[in-house]
């Protein structure tokens, strides 16, 4: 039974691969396009504009407080309403990176109050302007403050990407429903996707504690 | 416009079934995760168990639990129903977070106080109820409404499975009327509304409840 | 012949709500000259200092930079005419700061801490921006650190390296905010040295400092502040020797045991 099962491994593992390497995709862009965003919403809370800080308020609680499903569903479909062919895949990566951002801004502010203002006000004594002041004295900074954070959140997006399967997007999620229709095998198919999911996660996880410690030592 | 209009009583009715099976969830989760995080002090080798718990829960989507409850289970000879396998999944996934809840609740207590009353030796079981639960508790309470947003969240992932609740509904709406943005639309507000509510409600309880502990 | 001074201010005052911190300040620095800043705390004389490069916003009063306005379009001092930052930066741009806490940025490398308001501020090729930035490290005589993070360095080392920051600019004026009041009192010494042969080399200084012995020994003028007003100000050898008002004479008691010897003026 056991060369039974080692050999059915071996015919959907492959499948199984290229699913967790789509959703390791998805959600790389996904969480990259949110920095950035992140930073924006960053920023606009952060700034001189009262609309701006209602915005951002009003973004995040709307990105918190509703399922990644209905963004994703809602996202999907509403270009279609004015007449616009979105693919699945930037559909899902749009959802994604508007979602993650909600939670990264947050990540990210806590790492830019943690800078000490007098190398805010040196940087503008010296004249380095907003843009380099961002770029070159904070970003570096609050990355190294927030990595072990983005690195959760990663980790977040990663599950949360398993309903990106409803647009048809063959993400893990969506090969191991296409393996459990060819196979009848539902349990198997599906406990072997969740490892799949564990070790990623798992691996994720260990990077993060690791960078957590590193920066104990540092300090 | 009317075709939608007269979607809302079914609407409507799909906005309860969320709340139900979500609190039905969160409740024994949150029953769960207690017993859990109690075992866990109580049993020494408990430990082991729970932090396998823990992992398993934490580090998988919900998705993927839900299909191995609804879909795998049957395999092995338990069948079960869409809301069943729904509220059993979300209980069993929101108890892993109730746990972790409950261990930094506890965790929070200082350890002197535990040294201090097993010095004069009050038993652990005393030690749990009386000394830790309540300090732990008002720690726990502004985060436990956090908890039941997360699980109504996660609840919109059963209609993949078809209980008839707010997301599935509203596909359903999408498909017999061939309009996408409003039914949607409709959808994430009455999630935003769910939550807010909640997040209300747990922050005027939160305060009251710990109001004698401000002093 | 009366030249246009450096740095002037005229009647500044700053208030933090219904808190006045600052009222009246006049001053004039003319090219060459040391102005020490001193008195106790909470006399504002800090919020002076940084009223001119507008670190702190005055809301009385002008600040002129060799004869151009800082921070506002007219004399009327409403928000609405607030220069752009870039308009501001354009008017501070000759003068640099040494910051008391150092302000050193510390995920950069001591050379490129100097180096990065020649390249980001002044647009200057990076061959060039280290080119001098070495030189103003040789200066202060920290060319062996110039790879190491500022964690590595001393507190001394590290205000060394941000007088070599503020150095590096080339600018006409340099304005130090205490700048050895975070130090180890043994590690205060090398930057006084510093500090002394960039004065003895031509630099325009206005210093605020609780140093009372080396601003009575480098200062060309010493104003005296407390509660946001100047009390007394003149040469340090008559201020320092026989101050006229008794606040002053009450301030200066604890040195008055030991001599303070100002130097013989120095004309611009």
């Amino acid at each position: 039974m056991m060369s039974d099962f080692s050999s059915r491994l071996a015919m959907y593992g492959p499948a199984l691969f290229e699913g967790a390497l789509t959703t390791l995709w998805l959600c790389t862009i996904g969480m990259l396009l949110g920095f950035v965003l992140g930073v924006v919403l960053h920023l606009l809370a952060n700034g001189r504009s009262r609309a701006g800080v209602a915005f951002t308020r009003v973004y995040v609680s709307f990105f918190r407080g509703t399922p990644m499903l209905a963004q994703l569903l809602l996202l999907f479909y509403l270009p279609s309403a004015v007449g616009l062919d979105v693919p699945p895949m930037v559909a899902a990566a749009a959802a994604l990176a508007l979602n993650t951002a909600a939670y990264q801004s947050q990540i990210l502010s806590s790492g830019f109050s943690a800078i000490p203002k007098g190398q805010m006000e040196a940087a503008s004594v010296f004249a380095l302007g907003r843009f380099n002041t961002l770029v070159h004295i904070q970003l570096p900074q609050v990355l190294r403050l927030t990595l072990p954070a983005l690195i959760s959140e990663l980790i977040d997006v990663i599950k949360v990407s398993a309903v990106v399967s409803v647009i048809s997007i063959t993400d893990l999620m969506r090969v191991s429903q296409q393996l459990v229709s060819q196979t009848y095998r539902p349990l198997e198919v599906y406990l072997v996707a969740g490892v799949f999911y564990l070790a990623l996660t798992s691996l994720l996880s260990l990077l993060g504690t690791v960078l957590e410690r590193r920066w104990q030592e540092r300090n | 416009m009317h075709e939608l209009l007269s979607y809302l009583p079914e609407f409507a009715n799909a906005l309860l079934v969320t709340l139900g099976i979500s609190l039905a969830a969160a409740w024994v989760g949150l029953v769960l995760g207690f017993g859990l995080n109690a075992l866990r002090l109580a049993l020494p080798g408990f430990g082991v168990i729970y932090r396998l718990y823990v992992w398993l829960i934490r580090g998988t989507p919900f998705l993927a639990q839900l299909a191995v409850v609804y879909f795998g289970l049957p395999i092995i000879g338990l069948r079960l129903e869409a809301v069943e396998a729904s509220i059993l999944s979300l209980a069993l996934y929101s108890g892993a977070y109730f746990a972790e809840l409950f261990r930094s609740a506890w965790a929070s207590v200082p350890n002197g106080q535990l040294e201090a009353a097993r010095v004069h030796g009050i038993s652990r079981t005393l030690v749990f109820w009386h000394v830790q639960a309540p300090q732990a508790m008002a720690f726990a309470l502004p985060l436990l409404g956090n908890q039941v947003i997360l699980t109504i969240k996660e609840s919109a992932v059963t209609s993949i499975i078809t209980v008839p609740e707010l997301t599935m509904t509203a596909g359903r709406i999408v498909s017999t009327t061939f309009s996408y943005v409003l039914p949607y639309a409709l959808l994430v507000l009455s999630y935003w509304l769910l939550t807010s509510t909640v997040a209300a409600v747990a922050r005027t309880l939160g305060q009251r409840m710990t109001r004698h502990l401000r002093g | 012949m009366s030249t246009l001074p450096l740095l002037e201010l005229r009647g500044v005052g700053k208030s933090y709500g219904t808190h006045r911190v600052l009222s009246d300040f006049d001053l004039r620095v003319q090219a060459g000259e040391i102005v020490s800043l001193i008195g106790p705390s909470g006399s504002g004389k800090t919020t002076a200092l940084r009223c001119m490069n507008f670190l702190e916003r005055y809301d009385e009063g002008e600040v002129w930079i060799g004869g151009q306005l800082l921070g506002y379009s007219g004399i009327g001092r409403r928000e609405s005419d607030r220069d752009s930052e870039a308009k501001v930066d354009e008017v501070r741009n000759p003068v640099s700061m040494v910051f008391q806490q150092f302000n050193l940025w510390p995920h950069m490398t001591v050379r490129e801490n100097v180096m990065a308001p020649l390249v980001l501020g002044k647009r200057i090729a990076k061959p060039q921006a280290r080119t001098l930035a070495d030189q103003a490290l040789a200066r202060v005589g920290l060319s062996a650190k110039a790879d190491a993070y500022p964690a590595r360095l001393s507190g001394g080392q590290q205000q060394r390296v941000g007088i070599a920051r503020a150095l590096a600019v080339k600018p006409r004026l340099m304005l130090l905010d205490e700048p050895t009041s975070a130090l180890d009192p043994e590690l205060v010494e090398e930057v006084l040295q510093v500090i002394r042969s960039l004065a003895d080399d031509g630099m325009t200084m206005v210093m605020v400092t609780h140093e009372m012995s080396f601003a009575a020994q480098i200062s060309s003028q010493v104003v005296f502040m407390e509660a946001g007003r100047i009390v007394e100000s003149g040469a340090p050898q008559p201020l320092f020797n026989t101050p006229e008002t008794e606040r002053l004479r009450q301030f200066l008691k604890p040195w008055f045991n030991r001599s303070l010897t100002p130097r013989t003026q120095v004309t611009p």
